[in-house]
């Protein structure tokens, strides 16, 4: 392999939890429509956040993490800097917890993750209300967000397989 | 150690420059680089998503059929009802017909001005708690325009917000953000349809100032006030009243939602280019009897 060859894979590498991300957001904008819409789209990027946030920071720096939540504001439409906000805050929250979680078992990093989930929920769903000047109904939200939570075991093995064998790999 | 707490620091910075920007799109929604970029975003998406929802569509119909197989009797039976139903419409819009071609031929009936539909395919979707958006590949190339309506096969599914040059962002009637002015047939009530994320959008603000009286079943179609969308095209049904809010069911089934159709309509309104000419002749004769 060339030297050329070889310096792009280690680019793709350094950048593959970045894509991940951004391909999540875009995964948030089909119109999948499980079950004739009765399953919520999960929100993958929150999964990859917290993910490398806690098992590889390295990989995936704030700078990121912003540019994921704000292609997501710019692509549903909303308020921008919101899904920014709320990535980063669960980065935040995950970062903060990193050295209790480290080497932990999976059930308890899950834990972590519906605390950072229940942290971003109330932050979007503040933010919507004081933007709307309602309280709104939080169901939807829940419903998201409990699906993401249901998802988070399958796609952090998945990341911790792409993690431990390809990224770290030297 | 020390880069640990560099990247905290840019962590906190980001978030701050988030926040921001979060507050100045509180105070100006559209605000036009905002506005921009969204479009933008929505230019170099379209053809990602295009080519993703294909297979999604197609997944979708798959399983779509599969369901339909259970209750494939239950269908047939409410069908075959419908159909009974719609025979005595179609008595009724024929002997309807018999009428207009009379009037037509009064020359009192005066057709409603030209609409140019444009036919998209539903892209993209925010599936966001609250935001209720789609996106649809058509745009400024196929001379789409913010503000239009866009139906589907049953109803209004909504109004494009913002225009790409070849795709457009629908607001769906339930989004938090929607007001369409609307009417219910037969009651004499004028509104406002307002999302509210939930399945279900209310009529508010009603023009009476009494609780308005409307009963189930009633359709409610848009007015045309505010001259941006045309008046008539059909919304949903009355399904309950709640105090001073009208709980309609609209007849859209987001979740079916595949192909719509955008409504290029231009209010009629007065013609400012003929009318001076029209006063000049008008004005004309008294003008030199005074002088």
């Amino acid at each position: 392999m060339g030297y050329r060859a070889e310096n792009l894979l280690r680019l793709l590498k350094a950048a593959a939890p970045t894509l991940l991300g951004l391909f999540g957001v875009i995964i948030l904008a089909l119109p999948i429509r499980l079950f004739e819409g009765a399953v919520p789209t999960p929100i993958i990027p929150l999964v990859v956040v917290f993910f490398w946030s806690i098992y590889g920071p390295d990989y995936l720096p704030p700078l990121s993490v912003f540019f994921i939540g704000l292609l997501q504001d710019l692509l549903t439409g909303g308020p921008i800097g919101l899904w920014a906000a709320v990535y980063l805050v669960a980065q935040f929250i995950a970062l903060s917890q990193r050295p209790y979680f480290l080497g932990r078992e999976q059930k308890v990093v899950w834990i972590g993750f519906v605390l950072a989930a229940a942290g971003s929920s109330l932050i979007l769903w503040l933010v919507m209300s004081l933007m709307s000047g309602v309280l709104l109904p939080v169901r939807a939200l829940l419903f998201q967000m409990l699906a993401t939570v249901m998802i988070y075991p399958v796609f952090a093995a998945a990341f911790s397989e792409l993690h431990r064998r390809v990224l770290v790999e030297v | 150690m020390g880069r640990r707490a560099n990247s905290r620091f840019v962590l906190i910075l980001l978030f701050l420059v988030s926040a921001l920007l979060l507050l100045s799109s509180l105070y100006s929604a559209q605000a036009s680089v905002f506005k921009k970029a969204r479009e933008g975003v929505i230019d170099a998406a379209s053809p990602v998503l295009a080519l993703l929802s294909g297979p999604i569509s197609y997944f979708n119909d798959v399983v779509g059929t599969v369901s339909d197989y259970f209750n494939v009797l239950e269908q047939n039976k409410a069908l075959r009802e419908e159909n009974a139903e719609l025979r005595q419409w179609m008595d009724e819009a024929l002997a309807l017909q018999e009428i207009v071609v009379a009037y037509e031929g009064l020359q009192t009936y005066q057709a409603p001005p030209e609409a140019q539909p444009i036919d998209a395919f539903v892209i993209g979707e925010a599936n966001d708690a609250f935001a209720r958006s789609m996106i649809v590949n058509a745009g400024r190339a196929q001379n789409v325009e913010s503000g239009q309506a866009v139906v589907g096969e049953n109803g209004l599914v909504g109004r494009i917000v913002d225009t790409g040059s070849k795709a457009s962002r629908v607001l769906l009637l339930t989004d938090i953000q929607s007001r369409v002015p609307v009417y219910v047939e037969g009651a004499d009530i004028e509104g406002i349809l307002v999302g509210k994320t939930r399945g279900e959008p209310v009529i508010s603000f009603t023009n009476s100032a009494e609780p308005a009286e409307v009963s189930p079943g009633q359709r409610v179609l848009t007015s045309g006030a505010g001259g941006v969308l045309p008046r008539g095209l059909p919304v949903g049904l009355i399904e309950s009243q709640r105090r001073d809010d009208i709980i309609v069911d609209l007849y859209t089934n987001y979740a079916r939602t595949r192909m719509v159709r955008i409504i290029n309509y231009e209010f009629p309104g007065i013609e400012t280019n003929s009318d001076p000419a029209d006063n000049q002749t008008g004005d004309e004769p008294p003008a030199p009897a005074e002088g």
